[in-house]
């Protein structure tokens, strides 16, 4: 039944969403699709945080991958945006593997200092290969149609949003999902039933990978000016605070904190460049004192519930 | 022109070494990686500039009092933030690297983007081995570096106090067993790991001068030096961080000056494909 009423509440706010934008104007309608570009980015970094206990900080590194890829292709090559796009998601996909494999063997930690040294040095690469990429100046890159139109972005952003989603919250709720998990409490213990924990290590990075890559994508061609602001450490401490503070480790965690996040940082703009101390802040005091997140503390108060898509045996009342 | 290079490649590697050492440290007793390591390293800069240049302290008192405070700091991060994750490496990434953040921002908020430059230790050049002029104040960087390492070396090989530290990062569980109190140990040794970062910080600051970033590739080169040398190892450090000094200088002057820091990471990427143990790591499952 629980599972019934959760698609009837997704139904809803998905129409809410639909037509949410029709009555703003186009500076909301911005704010709402970049948020919708942090979802899918939050929702990923999520996978490997919150799922398989991997922390990556290459994430934002990935959707450089696939901006620039895609950028590069369509404005110097004259590719088609959308096939750009699927390059780059396989582009950041393979970077993702290739990473995976090189460092995940070695243990978590081997996984955060690599992506680490992985994102700088993509940075530097795209300053420094000024022909390639017009460095500091930005890549200007063709638009995904015609008509540069905010509402049809945003119903582009909004599908890609939910398509990403679903395959998200498809993959934690199948057996690979429960592999996920297995392998973030105890590896041994995962082992040792017969989960590949390299495999399964390896898969969730090379699919967050390529869906932050996609999200990259979508996201150049939508401002239209890709800059190595898109592979920054600042990107990936949005990413990562989002889904702190939204709540790790849960579905809807991510999401509400992309939004909540992305919104409040366009409000604390007009009172200076404050936005990433004041998230460092409120994001410290959460991974210190909640865990969970803000969806964590909100579910402390409410009635427990078992966790959806693991059918829990009814324990016989003594 | 190749000599400069090695000489730079020393001076800066001997840093690196320093710096390297206090993030292996602490992944040797805690088996956590400090990310704000750089932003400590950048802290004691703007101390002992503070100090020196804008209180007029004397610049030797001036470092010293800079370290003592990043010491501090160190056991207050560790007090408050890094000991409730024991047992949950992530949290202590994750918490670590929301740190740096806020200690970048923190720093352009309170010092500006500006670069700020304690005194000069000494003044004028050698001739080195009628060679070239080498700078003084590089020279006597060199020498503080590798004085301090040779203190590390010192207290972790040869006193009770090492003796304690190198049982724990061995087997944490037998220390603890025979008396050992890890907690108190994980406290001092996270800040002492610190004090190493802004004993880095104070030494090369007069040379290269601090900016709420300058912290980034230093931070990132301890870090592929500790991998580099094997995690946990004292001599890996050593070996790793002059490697990479020499590496990037010669990088810089031969190859490219816009990807001396790409030098690094191509020899972290041939580490993990040949011996992810490191150099002198040992072998872990």
């Amino acid at each position: 039944m629980a599972g019934k009423k959760q698609a009837l509440l997704s139904a809803l706010i998905l129409a809410g969403m639909c037509v949410l934008p029709l009555g703003l104007g186009i500076y909301p309608q911005h704010v709402l699709i970049v948020s919708l570009f942090y979802v899918m980015m939050a929702s990923s970094w999520n996978l490997l945080a919150g799922y398989t206990g991997q922390v990556s900080f290459g994430h934002a590194a990935m959707a450089g991958i696939g901006a620039y890829a895609s950028g590069i292709l369509t404005a110097k090559a004259g590719i088609n945006p959308w096939i750009g796009i699927g390059i780059g998601t396989i582009l950041a996909a393979l970077v993702g593997l290739g990473l995976g494999a090189l460092c995940l063997k070695m243990g978590g930690i081997y996984l955060s200092l690599t992506t680490l040294a992985f994102s700088q040095i993509l940075h530097i690469i795209i300053v420094n290969e000024y022909d390639l990429t017009r460095g500091t100046m930005g890549l200007q890159v063709p638009a995904l149609m015609a008509e540069y139109d905010k509402l049809s972005y945003y119903y582009i952003m909004l599908a890609a949003a939910v398509l990403i989603l679903a395959i998200l919250h498809r993959m934690i709720h199948s057996n690979l999902g429960l592999n996920f998990r297995a392998v973030q409490n105890d590896e041994l213990a995962a082992k040792s039933v017969g989960v590949k924990v390299l495999y399964v290590r390896v898969l969730a990075f090379t699919v967050a990978s390529a869906v932050a890559g996609f999200a990259g994508g979508l996201y150049g061609h939508y401002l239209l000016l890709i800059t190595p602001e898109i592979p920054s450490l600042d990107l990936q401490f949005y990413v990562l605070a989002m889904t702190v503070i939204g709540g790790m480790g849960s579905f809807i965690g991510p999401i509400i904190g992309a939004f909540a996040l992305n919104i409040l940082a366009e409000k604390i703009r007009d009172y200076g460049e404050y936005h990433v101390l004041v998230f460092g802040l409120i994001a410290l005091v959460v991974a210190r004192f909640a865990p969970n997140g803000l969806l964590g503390l909100w579910k402390r108060f409410k009635p427990i519930k078992p966790i959806q898509g693991v059918k829990q045996k009814a324990v016989p009342s003594p | 022109m190749l000599a400069i290079s090695i000489m730079n490649g020393l001076v800066i590697g001997v840093i690196y070494a320093l710096a390297a050492l206090g993030v292996s440290l602490v992944v040797g007793i805690m088996n956590v990686v400090n990310f704000a390591h750089g932003e400590l390293y950048i802290l004691a800069g703007y101390f002992s500039y503070l100090f020196a240049s804008a209180l007029g302290v004397n610049f030797l008192a001036a470092m010293l009092i800079a370290i003592a405070l990043v010491f501090l700091l160190g056991i207050l991060i560790e007090y408050t933030l890094i000991r409730p994750t024991y047992g949950n490496d992530m949290y202590s990434l994750i918490l670590t690297f929301i740190l740096s953040i806020v200690l970048q921002n923190a720093y352009l908020l309170i010092f500006g983007p500006y670069p700020n430059k304690p005194p000069l230790w000494v003044k004028g050049a050698t001739d080195v081995f009628g060679l070239f002029l080498y700078g003084n104040q590089r020279l006597a960087a060199l020498l503080a570096g590798a004085a301090v390492i040779a203190i590390v070396f010192f207290v972790v090989k040869k006193t009770w106090f090492g003796r304690i530290i190198r049982a724990t990062s061995q087997d944490r569980e037998m220390a603890e067993l025979n008396g050992v109190d890890t907690t108190r140990l994980n406290m001092l040794s996270f800040g002492l790991g610190c004090a190493l970062a802004a004993a880095a910080g104070v030494i090369l600051t007069p040379v290269f001068p601090v900016t709420p970033t300058a912290g980034v590739p230093v931070a990132l080169t301890a870090f592929v030096v500790v991998v580099l040398g094997g995690m946990g190892s004292m001599w890996g450090c050593v070996v790793g961080g002059l490697m990479l000094g020499l590496v990037e200088n010669l990088g810089a002057a031969f190859i490219s000056t816009g990807y001396k820091n790409v030098f690094g990471f191509i020899i972290l990427i041939l580490v993990l494909l040949i011996r992810p143990a490191g150099l002198f790591g040992r072998a872990k499952a």
